[in-house]
């Protein structure tokens, strides 16, 4: 098994997604350590940091763009809640198995957490049982966490049952954090809904749905179907009825849609991904929106 | 109505569960080297299963699968019932209908009135025949055919009629040809030229000569009676007698009338003594009886394949299972 934070950083590196990087790194300092007082030192500007952090009057004696770094006050902790129940062994909806989408969320996002001195700790598991692994950044600390997701998502792990996670983050996380979820297009209930609205008091909540596959698309009409789930295997003639896609199509924008708002009004920013090509652009998206949400 | 092939079933039950069993075998040993599609594992199944346009795409494809199926059936069971051929069967005795019949008449002046009879009779025969040949020969010092052997029979009743005609007129014309030899009524030389006048000899029928005649003979013939007769056992041919001449008023025919008797019986024919035209019709009646006895062929079981109503179903069947394939191509 080839190293799976070794994957995130090499996409975050890749020379087209330098920019992005950069990007990235500008935003989640921007977001979660903003200003202290005490002035550190100057950096070069990389877009995504805050304009009101530029210092003008170096900028001009040194003919390129500054940035004031303050020492940060204090060290967060990000703690990645990633479902790892057999659901997210199912596919996404580019075709490629959910979980290694979450991973590279989560990798990415803790990684850049790492770089700036934060800690990250990981909360995982499926309607069975919870893991939790204490915080740590060091990039072996990482890697064991990426390993630990990887390991235990597969078809044959217990059903996903986000709750088991969120109520294991409500009465043993007694500290303020930074809380990624990692889930997917699920039906919020009411218990999940009640324990988000409570955990959304205490941390600041970012939320990364991995879009499920399109039960109706048309290249896998042919192939047998199964739900991870249940066992139950979508008939090939049903998933060729062109209403049927339509209203299909509708219902899951609307149930997207309905999720998003009920977050939003627990003020949790919340982004849907895709494939792993969508990871850096709609982690931009989820810091960039979580920034506004916040002013 | 019978099966012919009522076992069919058997043989498709065993031959679909041949077809199943390979079926199963092959799609197994698919499986097991096919890994290029593997089923697609999915997450949340109940965002498509709970809407209700997928509970009624599920319930018309249970109503095809079952049309489908219902129809399939109903192709198959046409297709059993066919190749298990539905009959009807049938006891039927073959009438043989292959009688060659020449009617030899000696038209000498003492015969005219029973000739008539006899023509009279031919002619409602004639009308009930199918399939018999019958042909005419009229004969005094030598033979001439009136007509030849015919299944035409419009055509016989018109020379019958005509001959009738031709009795009745004052001219005698039916006297054409019939004098040119040593004597007249040569009855030996006359019954000779009738047995000659059967063809085909190679082909089995049943050949038979009405002989009408007095047997008073005045002439010096080629062929005797007996030799004549002989000829015609020699060529398998029944020869029946009629004889106007064999009554109690005329007894100084007695000899001629022994020996006309003994001539047709030995031919394996009979002798009919007549007194009265009158009883000429019941006569040819027993003779064409006799010979319709004789030649009843053995009776025969006939199966006629009624293949109707199973094809139909069949194709009816099939007609729904195409109607379907196209509503399922839509």
């Amino acid at each position: 098994m080839a190293g799976l934070l070794r994957r995130v950083k090499t996409r975050l590196s890749i020379t087209a997604h330098r920019k992005v990087r950069g990007l990235l790194d500008g935003e989640y300092v921007s977001v979660f350590h903003g200003r202290s007082m005490d002035f550190d030192d100057l950096r070069p500007y990389v877009p995504g940091d805050e304009l009101k952090d530029i210092d003008w009057k170096a900028t001009a004696r040194h003919g390129h763009p500054l940035t004031k770094r303050y020492i940060a006050a204090r060290k967060h902790t990000l703690a990645l809640l990633v479902d790892t129940g057999r659901n997210m062994a199912a596919l996404a909806a580019s075709g490629e198995v959910k979980r290694d989408i979450g991973i590279e969320v989560a990798g990415a996002l803790a990684y850049i957490a790492s770089r700036h001195g934060d800690q990250v700790c990981l909360i995982a598991g499926d309607a069975t049982h919870t893991e939790f692994r204490t915080p740590g950044s060091t990039e072996a600390h990482l890697e064991r966490l990426l390993q630990l997701v990887h390991s235990s998502t597969s078809l044959a792990s217990g059903p996903s049952d986000l709750t088991k996670q969120l109520a294991f983050t409500a009465s043993r996380l007694t500290r303020r954090m930074i809380l990624l979820i990692v889930a997917d297009d699920r039906e919020l209930g009411d218990r999940e809904r009640d324990l988000l609205a409570r955990l959304s008091v205490q941390h600041e909540i970012l939320w990364i749905t991995i879009g499920d596959a399109d039960l109706m698309r048309e290249e896998w009409s042919s192939r047998s179907m199964h739900d991870v789930g249940t066992e139950y295997s979508l008939p090939a003639f049903v998933r060729g009825d062109r209403a049927l896609r339509e209203e299909f199509a509708s219902s899951v924008a609307l149930s997207a849609a309905r999720s998003e708002d009920f977050l939003e009004a627990l003020s949790i920013s919340s982004e849907r991904v895709v494939s792993t090509a969508d990871v850096l652009p709609g982690l931009f998206r989820l810091l960039e929106r979580h920034k506004r949400a916040r002013r | 109505m019978e099966l012919i092939f009522w076992w069919m079933p058997l043989v498709w039950l065993a031959v679909v569960a041949a077809v199943a069993g390979g079926v199963v075998l092959l799609r197994r040993r698919l499986r097991r080297s096919r890994e290029d599609a593997p089923p697609i594992p999915v997450a949340h199944a109940d965002r498509l299963t709970r809407l209700p346009g997928y509970r009624a795409a599920l319930g018309r494809f249970a109503g095809l699968l079952a049309a489908t199926a219902a129809l399939v059936g109903i192709a198959f069971a046409g297709a059993v019932g066919l190749t298990m051929r539905p009959a009807s069967v049938d006891v039927v005795h073959p009438d043989l209908n292959n009688r060659d019949i020449v009617l030899c008449l000696d038209v000498s002046g003492s015969m005219i009135e029973y000739d008539r009879e006899l023509i009279e009779v031919f002619g409602t025969l004639a009308e009930q025949f199918t399939g018999e040949r019958i042909g005419l020969v009229v004969f005094n010092a030598s033979a001439v055919t009136y007509f030849p052997l015919t299944t035409d029979y419009d055509y016989v009743i018109e020379q019958l009629a005509r001959l009738d005609g031709e009795f009745e007129s004052e001219d005698s014309s039916y006297y054409a040809g019939t004098l040119i030899g040593n004597g007249s009524s040569l009855i030996g030389d006359g019954l000779a030229s009738c047995v000659l006048r059967f063809d085909n000899l190679d082909s089995e029928r049943s050949r038979s000569v009405i002989l009408a005649t007095d047997n008073l003979l005045a002439g010096d013939p080629i062929f005797e009676l007996e030799d004549a007769a002989d000829l015609a056992a020699e060529r398998d041919v029944r020869v029946y007698g009629l004889n106007p001449g064999d009554t109690s008023a005329k007894d100084y025919l007695d000899e001629l009338a022994i020996e006309f008797e003994n001539a047709v019986t030995a031919t394996g024919g009979a002798y009919y003594p007549l007194d009265d035209p009158a009883a000429v019709p019941a006569i040819v009646e027993r003779i064409s009886a006799e010979q319709a006895a004789l030649l009843e062929g053995p009776t025969q079981l006939v199966y006629d394949d009624q293949p109707a109503v199973p094809f139909l179903v069949a194709l009816g069947g099939f007609a729904g299972l195409l109607l379907l394939a196209r509503r399922l191509q839509r």
